[in-house]
């Protein structure tokens, strides 16, 4: 076991984790954050997708004892600590951007990332940044218009990302 | 009354799904639950010598192990009662369970698994549909004359499913057809392709009964079928379903629950099974891959004359939910069309492969890409607009289809017209650029559902329906619309409680685009009698006449005279604290048809047809073979629109699993099975291979169906991989037989197109 200190969503957690365990089965099983999904355990459905200072990962394929000392941000986090909608999350149910729901936390926090890198993205730009996520029940075309109407209202806000992103913090000591 | 039915809304589990808070199964909170694992046999056929678990047994923290010598010896009953729980002589597929077991780690749980001894007799095996029906072939099942199957099922060897629809002349019609052509088809078998993989947990309750956590499309019918096959009394096994992570038919089978379900029965602890990927690849139940043969005659104005069509389904080791394929492929090979003279037969066969199941609109993209490719090449072969050919034969009210039955509220032409307006069909195309356009019908399902609405003394409006929520809406977001709009409150007031069979209100399950439609009728009866009884209720308090009384915003006020009102909770808490109703949706026979025109067909004819046509915009690169699809419109009848919001999702979903099914996802298998369980190289469509989508829905109201309603969610995957590959055609002249189209399969069919020309034509002029 191996002892790690991470910010998750703005709480510094403490652990001690396998040194084979992945950042999903921490998040899941050890902090009990089960927005996160496992969708295939190989890298290519992206339902796992939590954003590491910022920067999207599977979370399957990423070691728990490499997100020491750095910031992971699970859907759990996209919120306000009050409970508001981040407005990402609010363009997702007006657009009607899910159906089972199962990929949507990933996607969410791919869609997060693009938007802090690329507040305008083009429509390609958007279809390009969640092609590592799987969605089979919509299509994506709601999901891309979702992801489009979060980067116009964000631009309309002044913001330059999405609320909630967590600041990129310094690198890993 | 305000009008909810209709309007576009907000989903009420959105806000959960997008926080992360929405619970599926291996969403639950574990405490003390046992971990399972599956021992699987690596053989595609063998004979099992010698099966042993004592050395697993004996390593620790093993606490359970079932296999088929520790369940019942009956045969589960699809039709033909082919298949055991555990397997017992023979294994029949690689990725078969022949083991499960639960211990205290997963760890443990391996290593136990590692320590099962099976020595297996490796057989030859049956690997495709040719092989399946050769006069010498291995025989899947090496006993079949001893099964037990249903009257209408066909049993002879490997075939274990036959059915055939004919009528007139066809022959003879084709004698005297200006052109006749004949066309072979191959289709891929391919997975529904949910991302949750299948979870279960169950545990044994302290009176012997089980409970089950799943996340099922068809909670109630599973129930039934584990009860009675552990001889338990229904009522002593729950199931409680659970939000499910996408389903397309491929979750209506049990899998997980079978297996935590006889080791929970087993000890005192409850006991979770979560496959990973690579295992829920190995348990798929796939969309039926296979063969098909069409050739047909038309006179020389496009008048279709006869048509003869066989497919050959792979249904894999065991019937499962497989039969339906069968049944509805020829319902579909020659509709819309009237045409005079057909036969038109489906074979099943064994072969030793994953057993094919239900993939949303079983047989329906297979069937209707096959007929509507060759189609067009009638057309072409007429030097005929292909979608002139189709409006000069496509079925108008009062036709009869190929089974007698009476069309009714027909809409297929418009369809096509409408899909086609929107491709832009009359406007030219820049070279390596084609269109397509198909279409098809497909039935509705009125099942048996039951619902019940109750408000509780404080006001709130509370909706029980057995029908799960899979992702559609079906009930998390029609069902609430259709209650809402019989209260006059909002859909988001209506609490749902998820499929539970504690509950007591059965539904049939998600399966044959009926859920809004079955389900719909319940939660609408239910919610007219607590409607009728809320009213007869403020008669009394408000003291005026029923029929001055209308329900709005959550109160019952009388007309003309608005502070004259009584709020759900005061009228409630006049009326012992609650207020409920129920409904039954009844199972809907299906229409008359001529029993004349089929052999052991008992799915022909279809309540509440719908109708659907997709037009495609593609451009395809010769050089490369690759496919780009630019655009999909799927215009779709659905009769009543309840939830249109749900019908757009439905369409556009549809069109990307169809895109899915047309060019890229085939499961392929070889010596050891299945090779791609995975994602990594089982191909489904990501947003940057999705086209540009649009949704039209017609709304030609249904004789039958409640609201009008007809079927929604399986049509719009039926269509587009078909009009994909007209469009292919009009951009290249050729396209490859074979699904999927893949970029090697387009690019061989341009070298052999403009190497011989096509190959599978045969016509002549008279």
């Amino acid at each position: 076991m191996q002892a790690i200190k991470v910010n998750v969503n703005g709480d510094v957690r403490d652990a001690m984790v396998e040194p084979d365990e992945s950042l999903l089965q921490f998040v899941r099983e050890r902090l009990q954050l089960t927005g996160t999904k496992e969708g295939c355990s190989t890298g290519y459905c992206g339902a796992c997708t939590v954003l590491v200072d910022g920067e999207p990962v599977n979370a399957c394929l990423f070691f728990a004892v490499d997100a020491d000392r750095r910031h992971v941000t699970t859907v759990e986090g996209l919120s306000g600590s009050d409970g508001t909608l981040a407005t990402l999350q609010r363009c997702f149910i007006e657009a009607a951007a899910l159906q089972c729901g199962f990929c949507t936390p990933g996607m969410l926090l791919a869609a997060a990332a693009l938007l802090e890198r690329t507040p305008s993205p083009s429509e390609h730009e958007v279809r390009a940044a969640l092609s590592g996520n799987i969605c089979r029940c919509t299509g994506y075309q709601p999901i891309i218009k979702a992801v489009q109407s979060a980067a116009q209202a964000l631009r309309r806000e002044g913001a330059s990302a999405p609320p909630r992103t967590p600041q990129r913090v310094q690198a890993r000591a | 009354m305000d009008t909810v039915i209709g309007t576009s809304r907000v989903r009420p589990d959105a806000a959960a799904k997008v926080r992360g808070e929405t619970v599926y199964v291996a969403d639950l909170p574990v405490h003390d639950a046992l971990t399972a694992v599956l021992v699987r046999s690596p053989h595609r056929f063998a004979r099992i010598r010698r099966l042993d678990t004592r050395r697993a047994a004996q390593l620790p923290g093993v606490v359970a192990i079932a296999h088929r010598d520790t369940v019942p010896d009956t045969p589960l009953d699809f039709g033909i009662k082919d298949q055991h729980l555990f397997p017992r002589e023979y294994v029949r597929y690689a990725g078969e369970p022949v083991v499960a077991i639960a211990a205290e780690t997963l760890e443990q749980a391996r290593a136990a698994a590692a320590a099962v001894e099976i020595d297996y007799e490796p057989l030859p095996c049956v690997d495709n549909v040719e092989q399946a029906l050769a006069p010498d072939a291995p025989l899947v099942h090496p006993d079949w004359e001893t099964y037990e199957h249903g009257a209408s099922r066909v049993l002879r060897g490997n075939i274990c499913g036959q059915n055939r629809i004919s009528r007139g002349d066809v022959d003879a019609a084709l004698a005297r057809a200006h052109v006749t052509v004949t066309s072979n088809f191959r289709f891929s078998a391919g997975i529904p392709g949910y991302i949750e993989p299948r979870a279960a947990l169950a545990r044994k309750e302290a009176d012997g009964g089980l409970t089950v956590f799943c996340g099922s499309q068809s909670p109630y019918g599973n129930r039934d079928d584990l009860a009675a096959f552990f001889g338990l009394a229904p009522e002593r096994v729950r199931f409680i379903n659970q939000f499910v992570g996408g389903a397309f038919g491929g979750k209506i089978l049990m899998a997980a629950e079978w297996y935590a379900a006889a080791l929970a029965l087993q000890c005192d602890r409850p006991v979770r099974l979560v496959f990973s990927r690579h295992e829920d690849g190995l348990n798929v139940f796939p969309r039926h891959g296979g063969i098909a043969t069409f050739t047909s005659g038309a006179a020389a104005d496009g008048t279709l004359l006869a048509m003869r069509a066989s497919f050959v389904f792979d249904t894999g080791a065991y019937i499962g939910y497989g039969a339906g394929t069968g049944l509805i492929a020829t319902m579909l090979a020659s509709a819309p069309y009237r045409i005079a003279n057909v036969d038109l037969q489906a074979t099943l066969v064994y072969t030793n492969k994953q057993v094919a199941g239900p993939v949303r609109a079983p047989g329906g993209p297979q069937a209707t890409w096959a007929k509507e490719l060759h189609i067009d090449e009638i057309a072409r072969r007429l030097d005929m607009d292909p979608l002139e050919m189709r409006l000069k034969n496509a079925w108008e009210d009062g036709d009869v289809s190929a089974t007698g039955q009476t069309l009714r509220s027909v809409s297929v032409k418009e369809a096509l017209r409408r899909a086609a307006d929107a491709i832009g069909w009359q406007k030219t195309r820049a070279p390596g650029h084609g269109r397509g356009i198909a279409c098809s019908w497909w039935f509705s399902s009125c099942s048996r559902s039951e619902a019940r609405v109750e408000i509780r003394s404080d006001g709130s409006v509370h909706l029980h329906s057995g029908n799960p929520e899979v992702g559609t809406g079906s009930a998390a977001a029609a069902l609430p619309i259709v209650v809402a709009d019989r209260l006059g409150i909002d859909p988001s007031a209506v609490t749902l409680t998820l499929a539970d069979t504690a509950t007591k209100t059965y539904d049939s399950g998600v399966g044959g685009s009926g859920s809004t439609f079955s389900a719909g009728l319940a939660a609408l009866q239910a919610a007219e009698a607590v409607r009728a009884r809320l009213i007869e209720r403020a008669e009394d308090l408000l003291e005026a006449r029923r029929e001055d009384i209308d329900l709005h915003r959550g109160k019952a006020s009388v007309r003309g005279a608005p502070d004259h009102a009584l709020s759900f909770a005061e009228i409630a808490a006049g009326s012992g604290g609650s207020i409920s109703g129920s409904g039954t949706a009844p199972e809907i026979g299906d229409p008359e048809f001529d029993a004349e025109s089929v052999e052991s067909h008992d799915f022909a004819s279809w309540l509440a047809p719908s109708f659907v046509a997709s037009a495609a915009a593609v451009r395809v690169d010769a050089q490369t073979g690759r496919v780009e699809v630019q655009r999909i419109v799927t215009a779709q009848d659905v009769g009543h629109a309840v939830n249109p919001t749900g019908i757009i999702g439905q369409i556009e979903g549809g069109a990307v699993q169809g895109l899915g099914f047309g060019l890229t996802e085939e499961l392929r298998f070889g010596e050891q099975g299945i090779e791609n369980p995975g994602f990594q190289d089982y191909l489904m469509p990501t947003a940057l291979d999705a086209p540009a989508i649009e949704s039209i829905i017609i709304e030609r109201p249904s004789g039958e169906g409640p609201l009008g309603m007809k079927g929604v969610g399986e049509p719009p995957v039926t269509t587009p991989a078909a009009a994909i590959g007209n469009a292919i055609r009009d951009a290249i002249g050729t396209v490859p037989y074979t699904t999927p189209m893949t970029p090697e399969r387009v690019w061989r069919a341009a070298c052999d197109a403009s190497a011989q020309g096509p190959s599978e034509y045969s016509s002549r002029s008279t």
